[in-house]
């Protein structure tokens, strides 16, 4: 095997590469701040007292969580427009359908994460007369974001690298932008492994940082309470919610 | 169903009144099951203001769920509860009454009370600030003098985590003396204590009825303290209250066999 890499290639096209990973990063912040509020009353409906509510919530995590992504993409971008009859633009639809799918794993992360708040600590907000919302916001989900922080950090982390596939509906992020210029250059091999080294040295430190937030929360964690004790489960045999909608 | 008098119809209520306290909670006729099972079998229990009361009986006969009902965080499926001589709840829900009462019972739990997350004066200012409107210096002042209550003024801004057992409750009992109230419920709070630190919380809660004047409902196993402190003691069984006397009479002149098993049970 002898192939003469020219690095040239990567050279002229790296402008436009990087035009093309501002593309990905306005994406990938977009889509994890709006799917980290969403995520919240998602997460409460699922655990909600109302069965109806609880089904609904769940069938719409399912039904993200169970179908490829690139299905889901292309569903939004090319299928409900015969639905709605309006067509969104590229960019649109992506993020509308990044910010659907991650939600629906997050809305899971924060389930875990109020399901280890001990129930507890909420009666105890009750008992001061704090609302439903003042106990999410102030004692459920700011302890529940600490404690589901490592899994949070990795769907962002997954979810960056996943909108390489908006390229495949003519968003021009880094992904799309590497494809047309190893197309124009004829270079595949030099221009996405330059693609691959640009999505890398951004996710790799958050990889770290990730691992060690990870191996600091295993070495000072409290014991954690056992599940029977967890807003979820009620205190005794029987479940009592003490989070719900 | 003869109930004694406690209705929601009878207008002003003619509160069952021992002595010249007024009552400050009257319960009549309290049930709840759970999962088809009776836990509270038409429970009539009453406290006067400033009273210490010493809930004693075995784990599962219900002490807690009255607690929690008394609290506003079970209904009970049929009874009423009138507190300071309001109607809180009947006729199986909460009345308006309640909204008006019930910053005036507060509650201290076994453990996971305080919010880990936020330091000592953070966990008594929060509801305070969001609820009765204190401005962050005012809720600081009083959160100094709900800890000086308790002995643990110098620990203001520790985390829960930097604090033994015995300190986290006497700080959950600071935090639910934030707002005030007049009746402290407190379930088995130092069941996970050794026994001179749990003599201390308890220490705090005599002070605070002598010094404040606060009743305090509690549920515990500790029969030293019942019978030094407590003015009434309050014995459950099988989802009743079997006995409701002094401490005197529940320890020393005992006339009830179930009692007695159980008191001998507990002290070995
Ligand atoms: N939320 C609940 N769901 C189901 N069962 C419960 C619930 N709360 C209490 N119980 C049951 O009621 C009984 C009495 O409980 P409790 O009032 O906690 O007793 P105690 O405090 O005297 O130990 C127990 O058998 C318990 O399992
Ligand atoms: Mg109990």
């Amino acid at each position: 095997m002898n192939y003469n890499f020219d690095w040239d290639a990567v050279a002229k096209a790296f402008p436009s590469m990087l035009g093309g990973l501002g593309t990905t990063l306005e994406l990938t912040v977009i889509t994890i701040a709006i799917s980290m509020v969403l995520a919240v009353p998602l997460a409460v409906a699922r655990m909600a007292r109302i069965e109806v509510i609880r089904w609904a919530a769940q069938g719409y995590i399912e039904v993200f969580r169970c179908t490829p992504m690139l299905v889901q993409l292309f569903w939004i971008f090319y299928a409900m427009p015969a639905l709605t009859g309006v067509t969104l633009p590229g960019f649109t639809s992506a993020a509308i359908a990044l910010t659907a799918n991650l939600t629906a794993f997050m809305a899971e992360a924060y389930r875990s994460g109020f399901q280890a708040v001990p129930v507890e600590q909420v009666e105890a907000g009750r008992m001061l007369q704090l609302s439903r919302f003042e106990q999410l916001r102030y004692i459920i989900v700011p302890q529940a974001l600490r404690q589901q922080l490592p899994v949070i950090l990795s769907l962002n982390i997954s979810l960056f690298k996943d909108t390489a596939l908006v390229s495949t509906i003519a968003v021009s992020d880094l992904m799309f932008v590497s494809n047309t210029n190893a197309a124009a250059s004829y270079r595949s091999l030099e221009i996405f492994t330059a693609a691959a080294v640009i999505y890398f040295v951004i996710a790799f430190p958050a990889s770290l940082v990730t691992s060690a937030i990870e191996r600091r929360m295993q070495n000072t964690a409290a014991p954690s309470p056992k599940k029977n004790r967890s807003v979820l489960a009620g205190m005794v045999p029987g479940s009592r919610p003490a989070v719900s909608a | 169903m003869a109930e004694p008098a406690l209705t929601a119809a009878s207008g002003p209520t003619e509160l069952p009144s021992s002595g010249n306290g007024q009552a400050l909670v009257a319960a009549r006729g309290l049930e709840k099951s759970f999962h088809g099972r009776l836990i509270l079998k038409g429970v009539d229990f009453d406290m006067q203001a400033g009273d210490i009361t010493v809930i004693i009986g075995k784990s599962g006969s219900g002490k807690s769920t009255l607690l929690r009902a008394l609290a506003g965080l079970t209904d009970p499926d049929d009874g009423q509860i009138a507190f300071d001589g309001k109607i809180v709840f009947a006729e199986k829900k909460r009345t308006r009454e309640w909204n008006t009462v019930r910053s005036e019972v507060g509650m201290v739990f076994q453990s996971y009370t305080l919010w880990p997350h936020m330091n000592v004066l953070e966990n008594l200012t929060l509801a305070p600030k969001k609820k009765l409107g204190l401005k962050p210096a005012e809720a600081r002042d009083r959160a100094e003098a709900a800890l000086a209550e308790v002995g643990m003024a110098q620990h203001i801004l520790s985390r829960p985590t930097q604090l033994s057992g015995g300190e986290r409750q006497r700080v959950a009992i600071a935090r639910a003396l934030m707002m005030k109230p007049k009746l402290l419920l407190c379930d088995e709070i130092t069941s996970a204590l050794d026994p001179p630190v749990a003599a201390e919380v308890l220490d705090v809660l005599r002070r605070l009825k002598e010094e404040e004047g606060i009743a305090v409902a509690l549920v515990t196993h500790d029969m030293a303290f019942a019978s030094k402190a407590a003015d009434r003691v309050v014995f459950f069984h099988n989802g009743e209250i079997a006995v409701n006397t002094t401490p005197e009479n529940a320890f020393e002149n005992c006339d009830n066999p179930d009692l007695k098993k159980f008191v001998d049970a507990v002290r070995f």
